[in-house]
């Protein structure tokens, strides 16, 4: 009994890890087929000829470089943003005394309760109203800062002793010196995890540019491949090249950082 | 006193200063956007927009008699409380896996979260082409395997339970780490005295691990609700929210009322109803939640 555990465990874990790699695996594969492997009506696995040509197919008819340019400058320039103001935020509600400070922090919380959704309208009319419908503030403005990220911010502000922070102010330093030499450095693994959390999930957003942008040059890449595969419907090999495409950049940023990803998911969860 | 007086006032005015871009962040973004959409909500066509007219709650009204919108809210719930379910409970199970002295537990971890990073351009791409009533490798095990084919997505009894199953396979991942992180945060010392007073692995998970979960099944359980009831995104891209209606997340039914329909009035109403709902939902839990906690 005691020696049939483990086993069970392994094989169970050696299920799930195949269930969550068969798929990418099959669509990398499906990127690779020529049309009459896919016409064949069985199911390939591995392709006869691999058909790099799919690659060079799909850059013909969509302008990829451009759909990546606009996914790093949109979602580099949020995580920019929330590196600027949620540790400054986080800061001003651990470390700074001042009257409201429940209610305003109470306020900040309470908006990670409202989806998304209930408010596509509106930002889509203020946007509109700021004339940013199809630019880059537009994409970017709305997603600026974050109740989460300030809230994880905080969290990891607090337990800077105050002493340390009270015995500067007695100096004469002032509190945006304070913030910038004493605090920041203390945070640097949190910011880390800020700033990897908050690109991994922009990389991915997908709904909002599908409302504002309304140029094909404008679009990231998520919105970029819907395009592409709405009008390659049932080509699935070109539309697995496409998906290869915007797979690549988050396996990457994955690989090189999933230690430290993986724990910050569970170090943000705990909090 | 008297310096300490001033440091404290000065101390507000910095706080107040370098509070102002979140202030008006938070009010342009979060606070205004909730005030005008219940402000369009009160008008017929398209308010903000375009032509419209003050229409008082009849939005509303029509809303509760639309056939489609009952509809639509039954299979959010449904697809809301199934994932939320299945995503605890395989998150769980992965986690009580990993817990226990194993070889390569960083490298699962790893691939098993993966998934959840993923866009859901990709995971719709990725599924649609398994599940391909024609062309897709599902299929092809199952008729190899002597069985029928299934028409996965396209089957009104089936293209719900599918959608769910996809939406498990992302998210289980990120419950998964989170239950990890509690797991690990119990001292061994708790299991040492239950073994001592001789509770089988079975009654400690039963007695000890799952009462010690609770505030962490709480959090998994509201935010994954909270994500689910407003998903849209697997609807849009999977199944267009067919096969007749069988997966129109509710999200996604605002969506094609506001930006294909430009029923903006209309959509209004019912986004804020299902804002109502998601709080009303949340408090439950919470109410829920902490009464289990206390014992």
């Amino acid at each position: 009994m005691s020696r049939l555990t483990p086993i069970l465990s392994y094989l169970l874990l050696g299920l799930c890890t195949l269930l969550c790699v068969v798929p990418f695996a099959y669509m990398l594969s499906l990127s690779l087929q020529s049309d009459a492997e896919l016409m064949s009506g069985l199911p390939v696995l591995i392709p006869e000829k691999l058909q790099f040509s799919n690659y060079v197919a799909i850059w013909e008819r969509a302008p990829f470089g451009r759909f990546i340019l606009n996914s790093l400058i949109i979602a580099g320039g949020i995580t920019l943003l929330h590196l600027i103001f949620d540790p400054l935020v986080g800061y001003v509600f651990a470390k700074l005394e001042f009257p409201g400070k429940k209610i305003l922090f109470g306020a900040v919380l309470s908006t990670l309760m409202i989806p998304f959704f209930i408010r596509l309208i509106p930002l889509y009319i203020i946007t509109a109203e700021f004339g940013w419908l199809n630019t880059y503030p537009g994409l970017i403005m709305p997603f600026a800062m974050s109740a989460y990220g300030i809230f994880l911010m905080r969290q990891f502000i607090a337990p800077i002793p105050s002493e340390l922070l009270d015995a500067a102010r007695i100096d004469g330093c002032s509190e945006m010196r304070i913030y910038w030499q004493i605090v920041l450095p203390q945070v640097r693994p949190a910011l880390a995890t800020l700033a990897l959390l908050t690109f991994v999930f922009q990389w991915n957003e997908f709904l909002w540019p599908l409302v504002v942008v309304s140029t094909t040059e404008m679009r990231p890449i998520t919105t970029g491949l819907t395009l592409f595969t709405q009008e390659t419907f049932t080509q699935w090999n070109l539309t697995s090249a496409g998906g290869v495409l915007l797979f690549l950049p988050s396996l990457a940023l994955f690989l090189f950082t999933q230690r430290y990803l993986v724990r910050s998911v569970m170090l943000a969860g705990m909090k | 006193m008297a310096r300490s007086m001033t440091l404290k006032t000065r101390q507000a005015i910095t706080a107040y200063l370098l509070l102002i871009p979140a202030i008006f962040y938070f009010l342009i973004y979060f606070f205004y956007p909730i005030a005008l959409e219940f402000w369009a909500s009160l008008f017929r066509g398209q308010p903000l927009i375009g032509e419209s007219s003050f229409a008082g709650l009849s939005n509303y009204v029509e809303a509760i008699g639309d056939r489609r919108v009952r509809q639509s809210l039954v299979v959010t719930l449904i697809y809301a409380f199934g994932a939320t379910g299945a995503t605890v409970v395989t998150g769980l199970g992965l986690a009580a896996l990993l817990n226990g002295p194993i070889r390569g537990s960083t490298f699962f971890r790893a691939v098993i979260f993966f998934p959840y990073i993923i866009s859901y351009v990709i995971i719709a791409l990725m599924w649609k082409s398994i599940l391909d009533p024609y062309t897709g490798i599902l299929n092809g095990a199952l008729v190899a395997l002597g069985l029928p084919p299934q028409n996965w997505l396209g089957d009104v009894d089936t293209a719900l339970p599918t959608l769910m199953g996809i939406t498990v396979w992302k998210d289980a991942g990120y419950a998964m780490l989170i239950y990890l992180a509690a797991l690990q945060s119990i001292p061994t010392t708790f299991y040492e005295a239950a073994s001592i007073d001789g509770a089988t692995p079975m009654q400690q998970f039963r007695y000890l691990t799952l009462p010690l979960l609770m505030p962490t099944t709480l959090f998994v359980v509201v935010i994954s609700m909270i994500t689910h009831l407003q998903e849209l995104a697997p609807a849009y891209l999977i199944t267009n929210g067919g096969p007749a209606d069988a997966t129109q997340l509710f999200g996604f039914f605002v969506f094609k009322k506001a930006f294909f329909e430009l029923n903006i009035g209309y959509a209004s109403a019912l986004s804020f109803m299902m804002f109502l709902l998601i709080l009303a939902i949340t408090a439950v839990q919470f109410k829920l939640g902490s009464r289990e906690i206390k014992y």
